[in-house]
């Protein structure tokens, strides 16, 4: 009998909870078996995504196609057909009910017209009493399905993984209840239908992460790391908390989907279909900017990106399974999705468009940068994915349909390249005893082959070689860049210089007056959307792309080429273990490597050349809206932009042979190669001394002042309020003398008070 | 006219008996359980007890939505009391019978014990249904007298006796007070039926009105009295400490929660009757109403909470909390009683009465969890060398018995902390809601959530104040417990001998408590629906005496 959708949708989150749940109650009973119940929890919500994606696939093929042949189009991939399409994935499964409230008030979206100025956004008596719940929902649509499917498919691959390279820990069951955990709320973040429910699990992921960064809590390291995680999160969780009210106060509702209330109205969702189809009906101007801006603070903070990137590298203190996969693979991709789902809000905001693509280009180029002197190699990988990052940001700012789906489609076929890398690097590490620096190691392909080219495999794939998958899902995101760049081909019109468009604000009183719903700042940035801008972004795009084969190849000769080296810890780690030197790893971990080096191998192609993904996700209700469609330019293969792309990876792997093949390069040659700069990147621009200097040395400066004030002022008042009811109380303890007679007494008197009290209020 | 009017509401029409099937239900079993218990050796009283209150559930379940008779109204104000007063009920049987195997009383009182307190249940059950003045004193009564015996029963030794002693004389004193408030109400009415006095006090130039001005504020202050001893409210508060302290920890757990119902009902009654009402001539009572309630709920939770911070004993302890909570309850009954009736159901359609009922059914929750798992625990676990005589048995009373009790007692310890969160208020816990809408029926009194501060507004955001600094107050000593419970460590466990019972109604509040914390909206729905309902009936009664005694009744019909 087959499951009902519902109850696959449910199964989902609730396999895992179940496991981690279990796993912390059962834990120490289970001793070594502890990882049961997560791998079979999170095998069972894999294998329902799977069914989910496939089942969505199923009818999202056979309704465009009928919807197609309705509308009388000759092209089934119309935009009419796929947001007709996109209506049938707008009903969620709802699995109860929180907070109801029968009459709230709700602020009228009807009384809102759009781009109503930020400081009466509800003036006036314009609210409805109507109910208030918060609904627990899941929906399910293309997007959904797909971060589903990949969230706990690179779930299950860390839980497999795990149980070998965990298998010495003495806290074996926490992390893996830890695991499930994090996929339970990482599938209900993206299952999530709500706003308020997308906040909750949001920061549910965040604190996962804290846990399991801060997994071997009694290294000061990694607790430090976990704070900095945390709280560098904290910071862009701060900018979702402000999008979620300005939402609320805007829309009148935090649901994405339509909903029809009691007495049969429609109250469309922020993202509902209802509300997409007339244009107009999602705010711009500067409330609709501001709430762009705040939700892309919340993306930076969890996708790790420029300013808040910091706390990613550091997470690398945590298990590598956790930190590589959870926070690489996983977690980070949080912020992607957010931005994807909101695409239509993000389309009547150029102006924010343009901030989300320069945010990621920015990151993307300091990250290759910084990335290119690390000697560590879980921290090259680090950078290298707050980079990858990047790029993705850079294609979801484009705006268009083709930007939306290359991030989507990068971020799946990162996912498994990047997991590939960061497995094969805990191989090493593994086998290793632990040492990581790349300074040490030295033709590791003889002692651990399977690693070894499992490891070429993803680096070509992330250096976008083709036909690796990165090159494809790389060549998209430069495709969609090309066209906001060079918008009429090569040969386009003669625009103002980027100094000019940078310092536009002085031209603004004119704008200004002419809409007056609009801020200076707002217009500054709606400015900055003009093909010269684009053009910096590709051209920085095509830079990162060398600086990105560059590093992954350096880490690739230092690591695995020349001259056997191995650092003296190898040989004691083998030793505690019974083992015979540096070995390569069990088979528990190098099957995942080789499962993932092929699907880096093949999935680019396979998904590129089928547009599967694409045309899949341009029928969720977001990315189907008419604002998204309108984007739409026919699928095509452009023989210069994959040219460029490869040149640059060519040129990138070409310098790192020269530069580290075969020779013992242990730094020195960068360091004369880059000079002032390399001590730059080394210091990583600083960026974490600029934190320390202006935040948190003020605010160390500024606890201080405040603890002793507190110790001092607030303590000592507090403690004399504080004695003040104690004090209260031995008074009126001393009323409670126990004789019966002064009881009566005194409640007569009270009662006699009370009664004159009345008789004087009656005659004044 | 007067006493036409009297006389027309002493009769006693036949469907009277109908409305108050699980009364008749209640006492009916009480009977049973005193005839098996004396005559065939029954043991199992509290069982059969439970058993009668179930089928009083069901009785009362199956009774109209709204149905008045002579004396005796079912609307939904009283369904839902009703049905929260049997609920409680049938926990504090489960707590009960856990306290009978202790060993302190002769397991074979049980059945006079289970047969007395479900004659105190039927009593209660009464007072919510009654719609006349005489027979709520008698019903109010038909809770005391069994009180009175049970405390009596429960323990009896010189402390248990005491705390009898002085229950039952203050309790004459607070029965006295509010003989004399009903006096008063007559003489304004002419009737002791709600409906014919709330009609006397609404018309502009009735007998009453000048008899009322004299009579009113002895009649609202006298009243006050009777239910403050009722809810532990100052300045009737004084027994409580004294007799929780003395008696055991069911008849606490008791005490602390079905006479406080009693006392919300009277002071809700007495407020639809003296002018929650609304008409014009009545918004100068409620006026008075409302400030001595303000001003009684500030000193009580006041009181309550500083002298909680004192106590070690744990029955004290709480003694003092369930004053402070009377004390918050007042906040809502005050918000009611000046809330402009044009606007029922603000902000959240949370009034303060519906506030009152929802914070009362989360207390009872909690409360009767608290007591029902120190019921549990039992006694502690002595601690003697072989060669010593065994020390006499400790039972668990004082604050320092629960060290480390999460050690030994995980789940008891789970539990105590649940519910003592809960009644802290900390969020997401039953009780956090409870007093969320307390404070917001409290802000929403004249002038919606606006940030204004004239008239009664700066009383209501005053007391809102007063509410959440007690509110951080009382978590000071519940947390002591829990950190008692968490992060001391002991040397003796608890025996955990309070009988299955006990463990069973522990763990049904826990479930309970979780219900409410995750999906507390069908009791909020639930209980603002018998807020309104609560106002409502009063408010329709039509303006001439003579015309609403028939109607109502063709409305029962």
């Amino acid at each position: 009998m087959p499951v009902s959708t519902p109850t696959l949708q449910a199964l989902v989150p609730a396999l895992p909870l179940a496991a981690a749940i279990l796993t912390m109650l059962l834990g120490r009973r289970l001793g070594h078996r502890a990882h049961l119940p997560a791998v079979f929890g999170i095998a069972g919500a894999a294998v329902a995504a799977v069914m989910l994606l496939l089942s969505t696939h199923a009818i999202a093929t056979h309704e465009i196609a009928s919807h197609g042949a309705d509308a009388g189009h000759g092209d089934p991939h119309s935009a009419a057909a796929a947001f007709q399409t996109a209506k049938r994935f707008d009903s969620p499964a709802t699995l109860w009910h929180w907070a109801t409230i029968d009459e709230a008030i709700v602020p009228s979206p009807a009384a809102t017209p759009p781009g109503t100025p930020l400081s009466a956004p509800n003036a006036g008596g314009s609210a409805a009493a109507i109910p208030f719940s918060i609904p627990i929902q899941l929906r399910l649509d293309p997007l959904t399905a797909t971060m589903l499917a990949l969230v706990t498919c690179v779930g299950l691959l860390v839980a497999i993984y795990s149980i070998g390279y965990m298998s010495h820990d003495p806290d074996y069951a926490r992390f893996f209840s830890l695991v499930a955990l994090f996929v339970f709320s990482m599938t209900m973040l993206v299952s999530a239908t709500n706003f308020l429910v997308v906040y909750v699990f949001w920061e549910a992921v965040g604190a996962c992460s804290y846990l399991l960064i801060g997994f071997w809590f009694r290294k000061p390291e990694a607790a430090r790391a976990a704070k900095k995680a945390f709280l560098v999160n904290r910071v862009g969780d701060f900018g979702l908390a402000i999008a979620v009210f300005l939402i609320w106060m805007t829309y009148g509702t935090l649901n994405f989907h339509d909903v029809t209330l009691a007495d049969g109205s429609l109250q469309p969702g922020v993202l509902g279909v209802t509300r997409l189809e007339e244009p107009g009906r999602i705010v711009g101007g500067a409330i609709g900017t501001v709430i762009c801006l705040c939700l892309l603070l919340a993306a930076c903070g969890k996708s790790a990106q420029a300013p808040l990137h910091v706390w990613l590298p550091d997470a690398m203190e945590g298990p590598t399974p956790a930190s590589s996969l959870i926070h690489a693979a996983t977690m980070v991709t949080a912020g992607i999705y957010l931005v994807a789902r909101c695409a239509p809000l993000f389309e009547a905001c150029p102006g924010a468009l343009v901030a989300v693509s320069l945010v990621g280009a920015v990151t993307a180029l300091l990250a290759g940068l910084i990335a290119t002197v690390q000697n560590d190699l879980k921290r090259v990988l680090a950078y290298s994915t707050i980079s990858q990052l990047g790029y993705m940001f850079v294609s979801l700012g484009t705006g268009t349909l083709l930007g939306f789906t290359a991030a989507i489609f990068h971020l799946v076929t990162h996912a498994f390249f990047k997991a590939l890398l960061f497995m094969g690097a805990g191989s090493v590490m593994h086998s290793m005893g632990g040492v990581i620096d790349m300074r040490r190691f030295g033709g590791l392909r003889r002692i651990m082959p399977i690693t070894a080219a499992t490891f070429l495999v993803g680096s070509l794939a992330l250096a976008g070689v083709p036909p690796f998958a990165g090159f494809f899902s790389k060549d998209e995101i430069l495709a969609s860049l090309h066209a906001k760049a060079f918008p009429g081909g090569h040969d386009g019109h003669h625009e103002p210089s980027t100094v000019a468009t940078v310092l536009q604000p002085v031209g603004f009183s004119a704008r200004l007056a002419a809409n007056p719903t609009n801020t200076p700042a707002t217009n500054w940035l709606d400015g900055l959307d003009r093909p010269t801008v684009w053009r910096a972004i590709w051209w920085m795009a095509i830079l990162t792309a060398g600086l990105t084969a560059f590093y992954t190849f350096r880490a690739v000769f230092m690591t695995f080429s020349g001259p056997e080296r191995v650092p003296e810890e190898a040989a004691g780690h083998d030793h505690a273990h019974g083992g015979s030197g540096p070995h390569e790893s069990p088979p528990v971990m190098t099957i995942p490597l080789c499962i993932l080096a092929a699907a880096s191998a093949v999935s680019g192609w396979w998904l590129f050349s089928t547009h599967a993904l694409s045309d899949f996700l341009a029928v969720t209700p977001s990315l189907a809206a008419p604002a998204v469609a309108a984007t739409a330019v026919p699928h095509a293969f452009h023989v210069d932009i994959a040219i460029q792309g490869t040149l640059a990876a060519a040129i990138g792997i070409a310098v790192a042979a020269i530069g580290h093949l075969g020779r013992r390069s242990d730094g020195p040659q960068m360091e004369r190669f880059l000079g002032p700069l390399e001590w730059l990147f080394a210091n990583r621009f600083f960026i974490d001394q600029l934190y320390s200097a202006f935040v948190v040395k003020p605010l160390e400066a500024l606890a201080f002042v405040a603890a002793a004030f507190d110790r001092f002022v607030i303590d000592g008042t507090v403690d004399a309020v504080g004695r003040l009811p104690v004090a209260a109380g031995s008074l009126v303890r001393g009323l409670q003398s126990g004789l019966v007679q002064r009881y009566a007494l005194a409640g007569a008197s009270g009662v006699l008070l009370i009664v004159l009290a009345l008789f004087w209020r009656l005659r004044g | 006219m007067i006493l036409a009017a009297a006389a027309s509401s002493f009769t006693v029409s036949p469907d009277t008996f109908g409305l108050l099937a699980p009364e008749i239900i209640l006492v009916a079993a009480a009977l049973v359980a005193y005839l098996a218990g004396a005559f065939a050796g029954f043991r199992h009283g509290w069982l059969l007890a439970f058993a009668g209150i179930a089928v009083a559930v069901v009785a009362s379940d199956r009774q109209p939505g709204e149905a008045v008779s002579s004396v005796v109204c079912i609307d939904g104000f009283a369904s839902f009391v009703r049905w929260l007063v049997l609920v409680t009920g049938g926990l504090l049987t489960l707590v009960q019978a856990g306290d009978s195997r202790l060993g302190i009383r002769r397991p074979a009182g049980t059945c006079e014990e289970a047969g007395t307190f479900l004659l105190l249940l039927a009593g209660l059950s009464l007072v919510v249904c009654t719609n006349d003045l005489v027979l709520l004193f008698v019903a109010l009564e038909m809770v005391s007298i069994p009180t009175y015996v049970l405390l009596g029963l429960a323990r009896q030794t010189a402390r248990g006796q005491e705390a009898t002693l002085k229950y039952f004389f203050l309790s004459l004193v607070a029965s006295a007070f509010f003989l004399y408030a009903i006096v008063c109400l007559y003489g304004i009415g002419g009737s002791t039926n709600f409906a014919d006095i709330a009609a006397a006090m609404r018309s502009p130039d009735g007998p009453g009105r000048l008899v009322a001005t004299a009579m009113l504020p002895i009649a609202i202050g006298m009243a006050m009295a009777g239910a403050a001893f009722r809810l532990a409210a100052v300045p009737m508060h004084f027994y409580a400490p004294d007799v929780y302290e003395g008696t055991s920890s069911p008849m606490a757990a008791l005490l602390s929660t079905l006479p406080k119902v009693a006392g919300v009902v009277v002071l809700a009654r007495v407020l639809a009757i003296a002018g929650g009402g609304g008409a014009a001539a009545a918004t100068e009572w409620s006026g008075l109403f409302w400030q001595v309630a303000a001003v009684l709920a500030a000193v009580t939770m006041t009181v309550g909470n500083v002298m909680a911070l004192l106590q070690s004993n744990l029955r004290r302890l709480l003694a003092c909390s369930s004053i402070a909570h009377a004390g918050y309850m007042l906040v809502g009954i005050a918000a009611a009683a000046a809330a402009d009736p044009g606007e029922i159901g603000g902000w959240n359609g949370i009034d303060g009465l519906s506030a009152v009922l929802f914070y009362l059914a989360t207390y009872a929750l909690a409360t009767v969890g608290v007591f029902a798992a120190i019921t549990y625990l039992g006694h502690r676990w002595p601690v003697w060398t072989a060669q010593e005589p065994r020390p006499p048995r400790e039972e668990v009373s004082t604050v320092a018995d629960l060290d480390g009790l999460s050690g030994t007692n995980p789940v008891a310890a789970f539990a105590i902390a649940v519910f003592l969160l809960s009644l802290a208020g900390i969020p997401p816990l039953p009780g956090f809601w409870g007093k969320f809408s307390l404070v917001t029926a409290a802000l929403e009194v004249d002038g919606g959530l606006a940030i204004d501060f004239s008239g009664s507004r700066a009383w209501f955001v005053g007391l809102a104040v007063v509410l959440l600094l007690n509110a951080a107050i009382a978590a000071a000593y519940y947390l002591r417990l829990i950190a008692a419970m968490y992060f001391k460590s002991t040397d003796r466990g608890v025996q955990a001998d309070g009988g299955l019972a006990s463990g069973i109604a522990m763990l049904l509040c826990l479930v309970a408590v979780a219900m409410v914390t995750f999906q507390p909206g069908g009791l909020f729905q639930a209980a603002g629906r018998a807020g309104a309902a609560g106002k409502e009936i009063h408010a329709a009664v039509p303006i001439v005496p003579g015309e609403q005694a028939g109607s109502l009744e063709t409305a029962s019909r």
